[in-house]
């Protein structure tokens, strides 16, 4: 099935990008161009997957309703500019060019930095069980990288951007301050740096993974049973995280596609059931502004929030 | 050969001393690089199909053989390490930590090993024979191809970024010169007294005097020259057009176009078979083109993503019976 990606994506280069760049003599970029089209394609790919699976099961067992859904579309131009345009393109090359001038030093040196495969020899090759590796390494990152979005007043000023929908879809997944962005490439730019993490190896593997998170933030009644709950997350668990906290209540369920990290430092609560969601704390605009607006509003809370450093309790 | 002939070919050869074996001896390996793969293929010549990869760490480009013969080198720029592998088996060697290696030469007299670090700005030599590196020259910006002259005197940079050429003194270890050329050169070759740049901006190879960088001479070829090659007799001298999808023959001594053929795909490497055919890779295509100049046609091999660099070994083993994986 990657062929047919890598395909689609050598088609567009050589018919579309490539006379472009020429054009427009910029064929420098060509080798990244390409980079960039198979990420466009795979989170085109994400896109159509996840809503075709997504969708009809928001249709068959919906949690709530809506009159309105003015404020999903906003969701749905996070999703396609976070998957599809100018994002995957940035944070490729800003992610290769910091990767290369890193370890590239670090070989100077006489050293070049970990990888999975260069600690256990016995990996290389075997791409797959490689993959599966690192997602589990990602995703405990991710695990800390969100529990602590939770703890810092200024930090919790971003991330309630996320949190602010009260009409949360799968296309909810990407819907986040720019700046909360940066903050997440920063973070799995150095925990790559770490670990080596490999950029284009493994498309495939990572569209499952973003589907899964997508599928975990769909308006559907779905559990995936005692087990199931606690080895992958379902909309179910994941929805508890994103509900109104009630007097006593703390946030729970930080995890994003493996429950175990939750589990393992006492975060968990899978006796939550379908709770409303949103952020109450937060003004309007986050919840029911344009892109923009939602921006805006994101910023201004987050400069009131500075200094850094000042725990909270809500979200 | 067809399935059936060869099951009915195998048997009766055996009986006769495994002639085929010897056959395919004869036809040895090739070694393709997988950029965005990060592995090499391992393709029979014999029967043009991959039968295995050798995984490399994260983004191998460009691969050498060392002076001596006794190693294939490549380099994996995002890895930070050359890889050492057995040019007849495809066996690694060793893995030694080297920033940013892209393209790579070993100079003429066997002494310098030049690595460009396309990503990282600089132009390294390193000793030959101990890979310690003797000079970093930083460059703006992004050094891609390289060449040396005979003499290994100097060492000629295209640098992609900024639409120049530069020179390095190897005798004294300092910049010669480095001037404008034109728009994101790309391959650098030496032939007849003369450096020739490919000009992936544009349609043209640059043909440029060694003493002072200056063009005399510039030579249209198709969108997007890439990469040139001189073929084992030095009679031919094949450009690959990026952007317009061809490859050219070129009277090596003129420089008049014989021939031009349609590759598409982004035609990159080339590397060249006893039997006069050409081993092309297309980058977007993940396919090497076989491409025999005398009929035009050429015939494909499936490999992996974003194949790059290339490097045939005729006389090594069949690996036909070694198990894919």
């Amino acid at each position: 099935m990657d062929d047919w990606f890598d395909l689609a994506a050598g088609w567009l280069q050589e018919n579309l990008l490539i006379p472009f760049l020429y054009w427009s003599g910029l064929m420098n970029w060509e080798d990244v161009s390409y980079g960039w089209a198979l990420f466009a394609l795979y989170g085109l790919a994400q896109v159509i997957v996840t809503f075709a699976v997504c969708l009809p099961l928001e249709r068959w067992r919906p949690v709530e309703r809506w009159a309105n859904q003015d404020a999903v579309w906003v969701d749905m131009v996070y999703t396609v500019l976070s998957r599809v345009g100018v994002l995957p393109f940035v944070t490729y090359v800003l992610f290769y060019r910091a990767q290369v001038t890193v370890t590239g030093w670090m070989a100077d040196q006489g050293w070049v930095a970990p990888t999975l495969e260069s600690l256990f020899p016995v990996l290389l090759g075997k791409q797959a069980l490689t993959f599966v590796l690192y997602a589990i390494i990602l995703d405990f990152a991710d695990y800390g990288r969100h529990f602590l979005a939770h703890q810092f007043r200024w930090w919790w000023a971003l991330h309630s951007l996320h949190h602010a929908q009260r009409q949360m879809t799968f296309w909810s997944d990407d819907r986040n301050h720019l700046l909360d962005d940066v903050i997440a490439f920063v973070w799995f730019g150095v925990i790559a740096l770490l670990i080596g993490v490999p950029p284009l190896q493994f498309p495939l593997l990572v569209l499952v993974l973003r589907f899964l998170e997508s599928l975990s933030h769909a308006n559907v009644r779905l559990s995936f049973g005692w087990l199931g709950e606690r080895l992958l997350i379902s909309p179910r668990f994941h929805r508890a995280h994103h509900g109104i906290l009630a007097a006593g209540q703390k946030s729970c369920n930080y995890g994003a596609v493996l429950p175990w990290w939750d589990m393992l430092f006492g975060t968990a609560d899978f006796s939550r059931d379908y709770v409303a969601t949103g952020d109450p704390s937060g003004e309007e605009a986050l919840a029911s502004g344009t892109w923009a607006q939602q921006q805006m509003a994101g910023l201004r809370r987050f400069l009131r929030a500075v200094p850094v450093g000042r725990r909270v309790a809500q979200g | 050969m067809p399935r059936l002939s060869r099951l009915l070919f195998l048997p009766v050869c055996a009986l006769l001393g495994c002639i085929y074996v010897s056959y395919a001896h004869a036809l040895g390996v090739a070694y393709v690089i997988n950029s965005a793969g990060s592995s090499i293929s391992v393709v029979d010549m014999a029967t043009q199909k991959e039968v295995r990869r050798i995984p490399a760490l994260r983004e191998p480009h460009h691969l050498i053989l060392t002076p001596d013969g006794r190693s294939l080198v490549v380099g994996d720029t995002a890895g930070n390490q050359l890889l050492f592998l057995d040019p007849a088996t495809g066996a690694v060697q060793q893995r030694l930590p080297v920033a940013d290696p892209y393209q790579l030469q070993f100079s003429p007299n066997g002494k310098f090993l030049t690595v460009n670090g396309l990503a990282r700005n600089q132009v390294d030599v390193y000793d030959a024979a101990t890979y310690k590196l003797i000079k970093r020259f930083p460059v703006v910006a992004t050094p891609s191809h390289l060449a040396y002259t005979p003499d290994s005197g100097t060492v000629f940079v295209s640098l992609q970024d900024s639409d120049k050429l530069a020179a390095f003194d190897l005798r004294t270890m300092t910049p010669k010169w480095t001037v404008p050329v034109c728009k994101t050169p790309a391959g650098v070759l030496w032939l007849n007294g003369h450096v020739l740049v490919a000009c992936m901006g544009t349609d043209i190879i640059a043909v440029v005097d060694p003493n002072d960088g200056k063009i005399v001479q510039r030579v249209v070829t198709g969108k997007g020259a890439h990469n040139l090659f001189l073929s084992p007799d030095a009679k031919i001298l094949w450009v690959n057009n990026r952007a317009g999808g061809s490859t050219v023959a070129m009277d090596a001594r003129t420089l008049k176009v014989l021939a031009r053929y349609e590759i598409p795909g982004g035609p990159d490497d080339i590397d060249f078979a006893p039997d006069g055919r050409l081993w092309i890779t297309r980058r977007w295509a993940e396919k090497v083109a076989v491409l025999d100049p005398k009929t035009g046609t050429f015939q494909t091999i499936d490999v992996g993503r974003s194949p790059h660099g290339l490097f045939l070994v005729p006389a090594a083993p069949s690996p036909a019976g070694t198990p894919g994986r």
